[in-house]
């Protein structure tokens, strides 16, 4: 029974609306008092005729613009206090941006597309910088001002650990190349005998930059980079151990796997002992010891420059030191 | 109910989905500058709490929940009494933060380091240089026309402009402070990428030969290796530590 009276009370209602026409409707629509405007339209029932079409809502004026009514000391992060694209009736600044016609200006602001593309940081102004650096400040620490230079650092903290992110807008907001890490270190903050240095070096190969003394162990196999970390340490604490080990099968290092050229027990030793002795014989007639030889002073220069041209290369100080000593060993 | 809101550094809004209108966002504005305001009374405390060398991790936390009807009312809901936690684990150091930016646009580039910069120098961060890597230009060139006309082309070519901004002596929490800002204010159009260097400490495996106790063992030496490191990885925390050892 209710039911029935309510569905009666709604339709009446509906003929009610029909019966208005108009009115309701655009009263509906404008809040303001604009029931004056409708009256020209007539009914919804009949369109007008005059060719204009279907029968469009009233069409309000756009008021006055922010601009207009904006104070000379207002709060900006309060007008943009996000980022928002470029609002013409909000910014009081006579912007102009587009390619002028020909004779005249870049357009005006008001309905720019080119200034509404554009990024803009109109809510990342001084103030407002200044604002959200104040807010920020608590959850930022101090860096310990015992570490002020970069020596300092490289002696208490020698393992630099490098990784990077990437920030890009696309489908995905992975970048698989976040997960490489980059770990390096000088050999010079570790406790290496020489033997163990050298095994180290064998055992790194291209790793090592023999300039800057640095270890850089690139490690990229683990999809994570908290395990490429890992893996790094890992690695490093593997090649330090196992650097310091001496296998039985070291001791077959040939002459042609030494790092540094070394002059004992070696041709040019054979060699220029060989040519002393057939000197002294020829000379005086009597056999030096070879012992004796490798004691004279010529012969230890001349073994020092050689050692030095064999393991810096050749340049203008190495030859003119060979030349000397040959000079001075072969009494030229 | 209640919807919780979670802030983040910047002020950047996630607002509740019943409110858009300008007026609600301003009032949420002003009552978020309140709690900021309360925060920074807060910073000294938390500043002292850490000590000069082990440097503790300030983790932000997330405001507490907000009603929506508390809303309409613009009634300010800062319920809990401090925000920010100091945790005792140790603050990664980093060397060197060094941010290249990568835009189409070189006065937004120009924007944006200004904005990069002095919120470094707010945060007292300090900029070691910032620079301009020469541009990337990537030509081609296609045929004009749809069907033959071989001989008749079109060039395009896409720029790609630099900035490299490099900081230095930065803490751990610092960074993800200004990382965090820094990257939610990337205008649309540019990338980033970040390259931290992090000083770690020699750890206590590496300082002396594990073979000086038991000397030249042949043998099965990869399985020993094995058994005296841990299999899982020595984690990041100073001090990471081996039984054998």
């Amino acid at each position: 029974m209710a039911s029935h009276t309510s569905k009666a009370f709604l339709s009446l209602g509906r003929l009610n609306i029909a019966g208005l026409g108009l009115n309701n409707s655009a009263s509906r629509v404008t809040y303001a008092a604009a029931l004056s405007t409708n009256s020209p339209k007539g009914d919804k029932g009949f369109p007008q005729r005059n060719g204009r079409g279907p029968v469009r809502k009233p069409r309000r004026e756009p008021g006055e613009p922010r601009t207009e009514k904006m104070p000379l000391d207002q709060d900006w992060t309060a007008v943009y206090p996000a980022a928002a694209p470029f609002r013409p009736s909000s910014v009081p600044l006579p912007v102009r941006m587009g390619y002028p016609v020909k004779g005249g200006v870049p357009p005006e602001k008001k309905g720019n597309l080119e200034l509404i593309k554009i990024p803009n940081f109109l809510h990342l102004t001084p103030a407002a910088i200044k604002k959200h650096c104040e807010a920020l400040k608590p959850f930022c620490t101090e860096w310990p001002s015992a570490l002020d230079s970069d020596a300092k650092c490289d002696e208490l903290f020698p393992i630099k650990v490098e990784s990077t992110d990437f920030v890009s807008a696309g489908q995905s907001v992975r970048n698989p190349s976040a997960r490489i890490v980059h770990l390096k270190v000088k050999l010079s903050s570790f406790n290496l005998d020489k033997h163990a240095q050298r095994k180290m070096l064998k055992l790194v190969g291209e790793r090592y930059n023999k300039d800057t003394d640095t270890l850089t162990i690139r490690a990229d196999s683990c999809p994570l980079r908290q395990q490429n970390q890992d893996y790094a340490m890992y690695l490093l604490t593997v090649l330090y151990h196992e650097s310091w080990k001496t296998e039985a099968w070291e001791d077959e290092k040939t002459v042609a796997d030494m790092e540094e050229y070394s002059w004992e027990d070696s041709p040019s030793q054979k060699n220029m002992l060989n040519v002393l002795v057939r000197m002294k014989v020829a000379g005086e007639g009597k056999g030096e010891v070879r012992e004796q030889l490798l004691g004279i002073k010529e012969v230890q220069e001349y073994k020092d420059s050689v050692t030095r041209l064999k393991n810096e290369g050749e340049s203008e100080s190495t030859m003119l030191q060979y030349k000397e000593a040959v000079k001075k060993v072969l009494d030229l | 109910m209640r919807a919780a809101l979670d802030l983040q550094f910047s002020l950047s809004f996630t607002v509740p989905k019943n409110m858009a209108a300008s007026v609600s966002f301003r009032r949420e504005f002003c009552s978020l500058a309140r709690i900021f305001s309360g925060f920074s009374h807060l910073g000294p405390r938390a500043v002292f709490a850490c000590s000069a060398h082990r440097k503790c991790n300030i983790i932000r936390s997330h405001l507490p929940v907000i009603s929506s009807s508390s809303f309409h009312t613009g009634t300010v809901f800062l319920s809990a009494p401090s925000l920010i936690t100091v945790t005792e684990e140790p603050d990664t150091l980093l060397q060197r933060v060094s941010l290249l930016v990568k835009g189409h646009d070189q006065a937004v580039l120009d924007s944006y380091e200004f904005f990069t910069t002095m919120a470094a120098k707010e945060l007292g961060i300090n900029i070691n240089k910032v620079y301009e890597p020469p541009k990337d230009m990537e030509r081609l060139t296609v045929l004009k026309s749809v069907h033959i006309f071989k001989k008749h082309r079109v060039q395009y070519e896409m720029r790609t402009h630099y900035r490299c901004i490099e900081l230095s002596h930065l803490t751990g929490s610092t960074a993800q402070v200004f990382l965090e800002y820094v990257q939610r204010n990337l205008p649309e159009g540019l990338a980033m990428e970040v390259t931290k260097t992090a000083m770690e400490k020699v750890p206590d495996h590496i300082l002396e030969p594990m073979w000086k106790e038991n000397p030249a063992e042949d043998g099965p030496n990869d399985v020993l290796l094995l058994d005296m490191l841990p299999l899982n990885f020595p984690s990041k925390a100073v001090g990471g530590d081996l039984q054998s050892l």
